[in-house]
């Protein structure tokens, strides 16, 4: 039987639900709560809570500790409507997995546990669970985006509303070291930092990038442009939301050391400012009309390292030599961000000093030092402020006009000595303060005091343009579609904006015109499809809608039905097949000295892994084949392999073996066995994933089962290396791999329906 | 070496180095390098260094001078020079731009800025050259040539008098800047291309030097997901002749055992009546090897065979950041981690290397003289300064510990409240130690009394900026590099400390 897919997107929870959701709110639709944690950063996303009552001092053994639960965790817990819940990592080797928990705030109850697999990165298990989550008080729904770009909508239950797989959907990376970005909720929108490289003209060419995606129904609504001078593939500067100068500015650091605005209803970009020659991890914090970031690499026009800047945030484009209002230059508030109260600014340095400066001027008022390594954000509660420590301490500290006292402190440690790891934030809600550790998940606050659910006033409404506002943006909504052709249908909305990002008005679809370029596609009562009988494979491309003078886009990726194959003779050198992703500078096609068209990895800028995605991510039960050939040069090897649903199968040079696993730094379910293989050899490999199921007919075996042989060689009749998972990963592009600090080749690749008994295909 | 040979190269070496190296006495007996000498101890004879400056008003300050952003090799002296490492934030020469790797020269008398060499980053910045680190490794220098790693892991002898005696010597011609200020290379080893080493964010290695040897670790280690060895076959330790470049020996121990990156450093002494090169690898195994081939004849475990490597930090197994010092014919080292991984219960051993029947095994067991632990040491990444039998070694905790080079008693710990990178520096009967708060504590050497107590510093003074390396001393002048300046103190001087 013929399955019809989400309208966008390979897989969506509870279609139905979600738009009587859509329906309804589109009334009135959201703001962050008062009363609750929503945001990471807190209700105004300042650092600041208005709660009052809390305590001065705890302990581990229960001195207004309220409840503790085993979990380890390294982002700030977020507090929605009597929920607590965080991002964290979960098992022991082979069951390693990024869980997601929400607790009852009051009691500490486990109400439900999600866990999900970690595929095709080689972001460590240690970091893990590294973004912290946004909850949208309206619908109650928790937003996170694991290491690996698995960004995924759960509801109050637990169950996924929708999800999407960004490294393989849009290609994002997951680059060095796990760091990740927080989401934001806003109106009815959440928005993702995603460094990304997708494909065509625009989508293509690697940047970071904002999306936002409808909180409902996960459409990506719009994306940004692109910040183009990346000097990190991940950062940590979470997006902050702001009204300035009349209009609605999501405000961000990004990968290129730049302070970016673009319009949160619309991704056009407002103002940028060049603060860093790195990323930039900290998020900034805004007064009024001042946005205040700071950094602790280099500055850029002098040979020091950090600084703290406050930018009037009122300007357009560049505003670097415009807008700066003060600094205080090597104040390195690099890792934790900034919180401002009552006209201070309260910056923690990566050594834990905790400074305290004038918003006005950014004249320093006092310093204070709490201990070694800071990289919490500080919060400001009642009078006082929480503040925690890597190195497993947790601080209470009065500040006051002329300098701060610390009056509490509590060290955690693990079972076997060693300090736990606190690299989050408190969250503080209904009198209640959170925080999650390497060693738990805390709950502290009066036991004398009553637990009470307050949940704030989260209702919104958003601002229109005024009667006969010109349309200066028009936005195609899905602007992103990754799907399989076959089962697929697309129904487009278009909205237009004003040219402060205020809605005008919903536009017809008859009133635009409407260009396909790159994917073949077909209309029928409204509804696009790709057109699967005009192509074989993968194909990206764009649609743009026009109307008068205005333009949007959709990016479009889909592949047709199975099989496919890709001998290349068709591309030109130095290209890559259209659709396929996660080559950017790392392979092309080639001719080789015989004439024959190929696919070549290659070593280029960053590490010299490759993994080329040829389809799309809700792809399953197939089979992938294709011709390899390592090279060596020295002492130089490649590894070269296969992916299938996120399982790689690869043939390693240096290490004269096969290897299957589905996480390149963490080798829970890996399976290895020596396999002397040459250079310069043609080979022949090929993965299929199969699957068994318990009584409920539900997943819960992978067996992953590969073959090589030398090219020309009769094929070998079984499956001759197998490993298995008890925790299947159940869908994935068809795709290539390579290690490549030398030259490695593809051809002939082939991927077909697999036959396997009991499937659905 | 680029674009060319190595066999080709070996031989324009040889040609060249007859008639182009610069003219200095053969037989020069003045040589530096880190740590001092081959033992690599670092404690120097000096008299009458400063106790105290003061920064803000100039008080015993002789000099200063701004170098880049950060900086983490030197400083080191050599015949009236002071080198340091450093990145390029310092902008030296505005026509060569971007982040690049630097060695600078300044004299040492005034401070004044002789010239600089720069080594443009690799494309693989955080992979094998992160960004913004500069040039780590502190230079080797005997008869007016330095030896150093650079950032993209090649090895580059400079000449010392750069191009002030007008002349560009040495095989290498490719020089960006001939200027004055420009440094003149020699020769360079690139040990990324003649031997695949794979550096692990950096190659960091301090070169030994000991007759014709230059001896130096190569930084290789596991790729991006920090579980795979991508080079196996790429050597940790490399050794070349320090008059032609050429490759002598190299070892590739642990090969995919690698645990993280090679970073320490090789330490020389003769032990059994055999010259012997004390190499700790990334496995955290120490081994001795032939100083002149390279054959093992021991290898020493740095962690109880129950300990567990864990990424990030948390277990309980270490690899190998700190140098090996030589003492009274025993072997002093601590085991640590990347400072990112953060701190917790390590060792500090001190091994008997003449238990070695020389055959390659283990001697972990009858080696060991004496072992400092658990709660009683931290991870470190610091050497040891070891004078009249009481060692002074510090922990990334913070902690500076005088223990008894023969049994390891305790005599005392002093407490520096911040991250310790450097190594403690002896001279004078004092201690000196910079931490990451930029204080330099003075502490005055000796037991104290004994008995295990915390003790306090004689002073303390800030230089402004965090502190990862180790002071050094020459003729009654205490040079200090701090992350982005590097200073110069002398009993009765007064100099403003400029911008």
């Amino acid at each position: 039987m013929q399955r019809v897919e989400s309208a966008f997107h390979p897989r969506h929870g509870s279609r139905l639900r979600s738009c009587a959701l859509v329906a309804l709110l589109a009334l009135c639709a959201t703001a962050a709560g008062a009363g609750e944690w929503t945001h990471w950063r807190g209700p105004h996303q300042t650092g600041v809570s208005p709660e009052t009552g809390l305590i001065d001092s705890w302990s581990k053994d229960g001195n207004n500790l309220i409840w503790r639960d085993d979990f380890v965790g390294r982002s700030t817990p977020i507090v929605v409507d009597g929920r607590v819940c965080a991002i964290g990592r979960v098992g022991e080797d082979i069951t390693r997995q990024e869980t997601v928990v929400c607790w009852d705030a009051g009691t500490g109850e486990r109400l439900w546990e999600r866990r999900f697999n970690i595929v095709s990165t080689a972001v460590p298990w240690n970091r893990v669970g590294w973004a912290s989550m946004a909850a949208d008080p309206v619908t109650g729904f928790i937003y996170a985006q694991a290491v690996d770009g698995r960004f995924v909508a759960l509801n109050e239950k637990g169950e996924t509303e929708w999800e999407w797989l960004l490294g393989e959907e849009v290609g994002r990376f997951s680059g060095y070291g796990g760091r990740t970005n927080t989401p934001v909720v806003d109106e009815n929108l959440v928005i993702a930092h995603v460094i990304n490289s997708g494909w065509g003209k625009d989508f293509g060419p690697a940047g970071d990038r904002y999306f936002g995606f409808d909180k409902v129904t996960g459409a990506v609504v719009w994306v940004s442009d692109r910040n183009d001078s990346l000097k990190d593939l991940n950062t940590y500067s979470a997006p902050v939301i702001a009204e300035i100068g009349g209009q609605r500015l999501m405000i961000a650091g990004g990968a290129d050391g730049w302070i970016r605005a673009v319009q949160a209803r619309t991704g056009k970009d407002v103002w940028k400012f060049q603060l860093s020659k790195r990323g930039i991890n900290a998020s900034v914090v805004v007064d009024g009309d001042l946005v205040i970031a700071g950094h602790s690499e280099e500055n850029l026009d002098e040979g020091t390292m950090g600084r703290v800047v406050a930018i009037d945030g009122t300007g357009t484009g560049d505003v670097t030599q415009t807008h700066e209002k003060w600094r205080v230059n090597e104040l390195s508030a690099g890792y934790a961000s900034m919180m401002v109260h009552e006209g201070i600014v309260y910056a923690t340095d990566n050594s834990a000093n905790l400074v305290a400066l004038d918003v006005k001027t950014g004249q320093q008022k006092w310093m204070h030092n709490f201990g070694t390594v800071g990289k919490g954000s500080p919060v400001w509660a009642d009078g006082k402020i929480y503040v925690t420590e890597v190195n497993g301490n947790f601080h209470i500290i009065k500040p006051g006009a002329e300098g701060a006292e610390g009056i509490d402190d509590e060290h955690l440690e693990m079972p076997y000595g060693r300090y736990a790891e606190v690299y989050a934030s408190p969250a503080i809600a209904y009198g209640r303060i959170y925080f999650s550790t390497e060693e738990g998940m805390y709950c502290l606050g009066d036991k004398s005091k009553e637990f009470k659910v307050d949940r704030g006033d989260f209702q919104w409404e958003a601002e229109k343009a005024p009667e006969g506002a010109k349309p200066a943006h028009l936005q195609v909504i899905p602007a992103v579609v990754s799907a399989k052709a076959a089962n697929s249908r697309v129904e487009f909305k278009l909205k237009l904006y004003d040219a402060q990002g205020r809605f005008i008005r919903d536009a017809k679809n008859d009133e635009a015109e409407w260009t396909a370029k790159g994917v073949p596609v077909r209309w029928e009562d409204g509804f696009m499809y790709f057109d699967h009988e005009k192509f074989s494979g993968t194909r990206g491309g764009t649609l743009t809608a026009t109307i008068g003078d205005l333009n949007g886009v959709s990016h479009l990726r889909t592949t047709g039905p199975l099989p496919f194959t890709e001998d290349f003779s068709n591309v030109e050198d130095g290209k890559v097949p259209s659709g396929w992703m996660g080559i950017g500078p790392k392979g092309q096609v080639v001719t080789l000295e015989d004439g024959n068209k190929v696919l070549e990895l290659h070593k280029a800028r960053g590490a010299p892994r490759a993994r080329p995605n040829m389809g799309v991510a809700s792809m399953t039960n197939y089979i992938v084949q294709a011709d390899v050939m390592g090279t060596q040069k020295g002492r130089r090897r490649s590894d070269v392999g296969l992916r299938n649903n996120n399982y790689t199968f690869d043939m390693q040079g240096n290490h004269q073996r096969l290897q299957i696993r589905s996480w390149d730094s963490e080798l829970r379910m890996m399976k290895q066995t020596d396999f002397a293989w040459e250079p310069d050899i043609w080979y022949t490999m090929k993965l299929a994933v199969e699957y068994k199921f318990n009584d409920k007919k539900e997943p819960n075996l992978a067996i992953v089962q590969g073959k090589v042989w030398k090219r020309g060689e009769d094929e070998p009749a079984e499956w001759t290396f197998t490993a298995e998972d008890p925790l299947p990963i159940l869908n994935g592009s068809p795709g290539l791999y390579g290690y490549v600090p030398v030259n490695s080749y593809y051809d002939n690749v082939k991927v077909e329906v697999n036959a396997h008994e009991g499937h659905e295909h | 070496m680029k674009a060319m040979s190595t066999r080709l190269f070996a031989a324009v070496v040889a040609v060249l180095f007859m008639i182009a190296v610069p003219a200095q006495a053969s037989d020069d007996p003045d040589i530096n390098q880190y740590g001092n000498s081959p033992a690599k101890n670092m404690v120097l004879d000096a008299k009458g260094l400063p106790s105290e400056w003061d920064i803000k008003t100039g008080k015993n300050v002789k000099w200063s001078q701004p170098v880049g952003s950060q900086a983490y090799a030197g400083p080191i002296f050599y015949r009236g020079k002071i080198l340091v490492g450093t990145n390029n934030e310092g902008l030296r020469n505005p026509e060569l731009k971007n982040d690049r790797g630097v060695i600078m020269a300044f004299d040492e008398e005034t401070g004044e800025f002789l010239w600089q060499v720069t080594h443009k980053k690799l494309p693989e910045t955080k992979l094998h050259d992160w960004p913004l680190q500069g040039i780590c490794s502190t230079p080797a220098i005997e008869n007016n040539i330095a030896y150093y790693v650079s950032n993209r892991a090649e090895i580059v002898a400079v000449d010392m008098e750069g191009f002030y005696d007008g002349e560009n010597d040495g095989p290498y011609k490719e020089e960006e800047d001939t200027s004055k200020y420009g440094g003149d290379i020699l020769w360079i080893y690139d040990m990324m291309g003649e031997l695949d080493v794979f550096p692990h964010n950096l190659a960091a290695g301090s070169p030994l030097l000991v007759g014709d040897l230059v001896y130096v670790s190569t930084g290789t280690g596991v790729d991006e997901g920090h579980i795979n060895v991508p080079s196996p076959f790429g050597p940790s330790i490399v050794v070349v002749n320090k008059k032609t470049g050429e490759l002598v020996w190299e070892d590739a121990s642990p090969g995919e055992k690698t645990l993280h990156g090679t970073w320490s450093n090789p330490t020389y002494m003769k032990s059994n009546g055999k010259e012997v090169v004390i190499f700790p690898g990334g496995d955290g195994i120490i081994r001795g090897h032939d100083a002149k081939t390279g054959k093992i004849y021991w290898t020493f475990d740095g962690n109880p065979k129950d300990s567990v490597w864990r990424l990030g930090g948390s277990g309980t197994r270490n690899n190998i950041i700190s140098t090996p010092v030589v003492y009274n014919d025993l072997i002093y080292i601590g085991v640590g981690q990347d400072p990112e991984h953060g701190e917790a219960p390590a060792h500090f051993y001190a091994i008997d290397p003449s238990k070695s029947k020389g055959d390659g095994s283990e001697i972990t067991k009858e080696a060991m003289v004496w072992t400092r632990n658990g709660e009683d040491f931290n991870r470190t990444i610091s050497s040891a300064a070891i004078k009249d039998d009481i060692v002074y070694i510090a922990d990334l905790s913070g902690f500076l510990y005088a223990l008894d080079s023969k049994d390891g008693t305790h005599h005392w710990t002093y407490d520096a409240f911040a991250a310790i990178w450097g190594s403690a520096f002896v001279a004078d009967d004092k201690i000196y130690l910079g931490d990451e708060d930029g204080d330099i504590a003075v502490i005055k050497t000796g037991t104290h009394g004994g008995g295990g107590k915390e003790i306090e510093a004689m002073s303390e003074m800030n230089l402004g900026a965090s502190v990862y390396t180790t002071p050094v001393s020459n003729n009654g002048v205490l040079f200090i590099l701090a992350r982005n300046r590097v200073f110069a103190f002398a009993e009765g001087a007064q100099s403003k400390v400029g911008p």
